[in-house]
């Protein structure tokens, strides 16, 4: 092994050099050598770190004339290549961000629209609005809502929220001002305590922790029970009638009941799009945005032990978005074997062919000039012969 | 001088595009130029391989999936074990594509 990975190096060195010498009158008449000097080291840092090459020999043996300026050069594309590592880390880090900011929209443009309509006019809007801050500023609507009734006006909570969790910074501010006015000490204490508690929680479970806080208003049933309790909680006086309809449980009721209140008017229209909307499509959504993002991670893992349960993870993500995790499990399946320890280690061999026969199923075939990538490692051959069963 | 790109798909094509598409990102380097290194490449792995490698290997497998296509063949074994003077290895599952010699000649 030792002898032909050091070939393979020693052959790569020379490749190398002979590339970066031929290109060179392009350079100089063209973007400079130093460029050249550049992209001599980046390609030479690249094949060190995929372990292909020594660049202990080549510093040492390979560039005598140079001599000590090959060092530098070495090192000055390290620098670079790290810069550009840099980045593209962060950039692999951000998903979490990302994922914020994909939440957060849904929160902050519904809302708006949501809320001031929510009010007056239709249920259809304030329902998208509130279900959306809710799953996506971590079910923050529950505390807002509870807000609502106390000040009076719905969209101050709402917004509040969104803004007290500072999650969303961005967000904060478009909101902010119209909404916080209305209500901002309030609303803003209550979120506060929510929303650390939540965020630890996480999204997907934060529904059970709200429904706790709440629980002790109401008998805490369902989501449907707790929104009712809320509404209760705010509007003391108006006990009676929330209760009716949170008791009722039936949407039809609800809509009923606070229609015939003043102040419940408002909130009426809110909490039966809530629950609709909420236990339904909203959930399987966030659900899907969480599990997608760790199917995603998932996925590589599973796929190597088993075909089974990547299937599994396929569906959920299957509904959201994408197709890659599809097309991986079907070579898969197709590949079978392949999945072992090593996603990485794609084994591959390129080559010319000079002669390739079969005699009933046995297959032979002359090969040459090639490199293969073998378990991570890399051999070159002048001539292979292969015999294969069909 | 014909030459295949066949040899850009290997570790150290791969290096050299990766590297060469960072400079052509960066504006460091015009596209145009990037190809050229390329071409010179496939020139330079070509002759390295003709002229520098001396080994051989032998290949046995099962064929789980054979192709020809466009003059290149490829394979797909299983259970392929990879002998030479130096290293022996085993995989479960290897891919070989393997244009035509004759066609460097021409």
């Amino acid at each position: 092994m030792a002898t032909s990975s050091t070939t393979t190096s020693s052959v790569y060195i020379r490749v190398i050099e002979d590339v970066i010498s031929k290109v060179r009158e392009e350079f100089v008449s063209g973007p400079g050598e130093n460029v050249l000097t550049e992209l001599q080291g980046l390609w030479e840092v690249k094949m060190m770190q995929a372990g292909v090459v020594f660049g202990i020999d080549r510093s040492a043996s390979k560039q005598p004339t140079p001599g000590i300026t090959p060092v530098h050069d070495l090192n000055v594309p390290y620098e670079g290549t790290e810069e550009y590592e840099t980045p593209t880390a962060e950039i692999l880090f951000p998903p979490t961000p990302l994922q914020t900011p994909i939440q957060t929209p849904l929160p902050g443009s519904t809302p708006l629209p949501g809320s001031t309509p929510l009010p007056g006019s239709t249920p259809l809007p304030g329902n998208t609005p509130l279900p959306g801050t809710a799953d996506s500023s971590m079910y923050n609507i529950p505390t807002g809502s509870s807000d609502y009734p106390t000040p009076g006006s719905d969209s101050g909570g709402n917004t509040d929220v969104k803004g007290g969790n500072g999650r969303p910074s961005p967000y904060m501010p478009p909101p902010p001002s119209p909404w916080m006015n209305q209500r901002p000490p309030l609303s803003v204490d209550v979120n506060v305590a929510y929303v650390e508690g939540r965020e630890e929680a996480d999204r997907g479970t934060s529904h059970q922790p709200l429904t706790q806080d709440f629980f002790t208003m109401s008998s805490g049933k369902r989501k449907r029970d707790d929104f009712p309790p809320q509404y209760q909680n705010g509007g003391l006086n108006n006990i009676p009638q929330q209760d009716g309809a949170g008791d009722a449980t039936s949407e039809v009721s609800q809509k009923s009941d606070f229609p015939g209140m003043k102040i419940p008017q408002l909130d009426g229209p809110i909490p039966d799009p809530y629950d609709d909307v909420l236990s339904t499509p909203n959930i399987y959504n966030y659900q899907g945005v969480v599990s997608e993002d760790y199917n995603v991670v998932n996925t590589p893992a599973p796929n190597d032990l088993q075909a089974s349960t990547p299937a599994v993870v396929q569906n959920d993500v299957l509904e959201d978005d994408e197709d890659e995790p599809l097309n991986e499990n079907d070579d898969d399946d197709l590949d079978d074997m392949e999945q072992g320890d090593e996603l990485n280690t794609q084994h591959l061999v390129l080559a010319q062919f000079d002669k390739v026969t079969r005699t009933k199923s046995r297959w032979k075939c002359a090969l040459k000039d090639g490199i293969m990538r073998i378990n991570n490692k890399d051999v070159l051959f002048n001539k292979a012969t292969g015999e294969f069963d069909f | 001088m014909a030459t295949f790109e066949l040899y850009r798909r290997s570790t150290i094509g791969m290096c050299l595009t990766d590297t060469l598409d960072e400079m052509v990102q960066n504006g460091t380097l015009t596209p145009d130029i990037a190809i050229q290194v390329l071409v010179q490449f496939d020139k330079s792995m070509t002759e390295a391989l003709d002229t520098q490698v001396k080994s051989k290997v032998s290949i046995k497998g099962h064929l789980h999936t054979y192709r020809f296509c466009d003059n290149v063949w490829t394979f797909i074994l299983q259970d392929a074990s990879f002998k030479s003077e130096e290293c022996q290895e085993t995989v479960g599952q290897v891919k070989i594509v393997a244009c035509d010699s004759k066609l460097l000649s021409q």
